[in-house]
């Protein structure tokens, strides 16, 4: 699920109370991860609320609602905005860069894993003409860890046999993409 | 018995066989699966609320209670599941993975115990034992 997708639905509480929704999205540019959410209130009239929803604290991201455990995992917003700024900012925008030297596009939204653990498995990009697609957006999948500045991200070259197009089929593709990564550091490290 | 069926069975005492009003709600203790209590219509006090407990028998055709005396105005913990919020039909089905299965249609229950049998929502059934609570805005249930 892309995760501009969860703006605006329900935060609930396991108790079955909603407690708020969901305003923004916090990126944290450093890890190339989703740092929480700000939230606002659930009537029609309520504006920002003071408390925003750390990474940490969600159970689950699902098709209707985000489901946390209850009301004492929220942290005061200011809290949260600021580890997403501790960390350089914003993942979007940013330049997509293999550490072959070749620039894949630019971020345009995060992929996270839904159901009942949630994490960030890839990025949206709207590609350059490196990946040929007619500039349609595609989905890349993202190495447990990778290097990450203000303006750029370093994805390993492999990156490139793993685009895809196809939301449903993503997960799998993660899942090779990472395996094969590890077998491949295997590799070289019995080489040296 | 599905609450559609039992819904407006007449309650009866049975000391005077007077009807002392008709079955108008369920009060639903989701975390424990049960029926707690029933709310009436046409009681004759403000008292309209009767007690798992103190029901002598629910039957196919009425509901018997010793007497009349025996229903009371909610209060405490048993006002928070009788309020209107917290009813269970017509309420929002979630799972704890955040998707939705529908509303509440109808549940099945056991007449003997009250114990909660199976949820008929318009995403397909649920089980009693999926139940995790029931919320101001949705039921909780475990997914399948």
């Amino acid at each position: 699920m892309r995760v501009t997708e969860v703006v605006a639905r329900p935060v609930v509480t396991l108790r079955g109370d909603d407690v708020a929704q969901v305003k923004d999205v916090v990126y944290g540019g450093d890890s190339g991860a989703v740092a929480g959410f700000t939230l606002a209130g659930r009537g029609l009239l309520s504006g920002p609320m003071k408390e925003g929803l750390p990474w940490e604290g969600v159970l689950a991201l699902g098709r209707d609602a985000v489901i946390i455990a209850d009301e004492s995992v929220l942290q005061p917003r200011k809290t949260v905005v600021a580890r997403g700024e501790a960390r350089r900012g914003d993942a979007l925008g940013s330049q997509v860069l293999t550490d072959g030297g070749v620039e894949l596009g630019r971020v345009v939204d995060v992929v996270v894993e839904v159901g009942r653990s949630a994490g960030v498995v890839g990025y949206e990009i709207d590609p350059t003409e490196a990946i040929g697609r007619d500039n349609k957006r595609v989905l890349i999948p993202l190495p447990d860890t990778l290097a990450v500045s203000g303006e750029r991200l370093i994805v390993p070259a492999e990156t490139v046999d793993f685009v895809t197009d196809d939301l449903a089929g993503f997960g799998a593709a993660v899942d090779e993409f990472r395996t094969r990564l590890r077998r491949s550091a295997a590799q070289g490290g019995q080489q040296a | 018995m599905r609450f559609s069926e039992a819904k407006n069975h007449p309650v009866v005492g049975t000391g005077s066989a007077d009807t002392v009003g008709k079955v108008k709600s369920f009060v639903v203790d989701a975390a424990q699966a049960r029926v707690v209590a029933l709310v009436l219509a046409k009681a004759a006090g403000k008292a309209d609320t009767l007690l798992w407990e103190d029901i002598t028998s629910f039957g196919p055709d009425a509901v018997t209670v010793s007497s009349a005396d025996r229903l009371v105005e909610p209060a405490g913990e048993l006002a928070v599941l009788v309020d209107k919020k917290h009813a269970v039909l017509g309420k929002r089905v979630l799972t704890d993975a955040g998707d939705g299965l529908g509303e509440v249609k109808d549940v099945e229950f056991d007449p003997a115990g009250g114990a909660i049998r199976t949820l008929l929502t318009s995403g397909g059934e649920v089980a009693a034992w999926q139940l995790i609570a029931l919320g101001s805005y949705a039921l909780m249930v475990r997914t399948a």
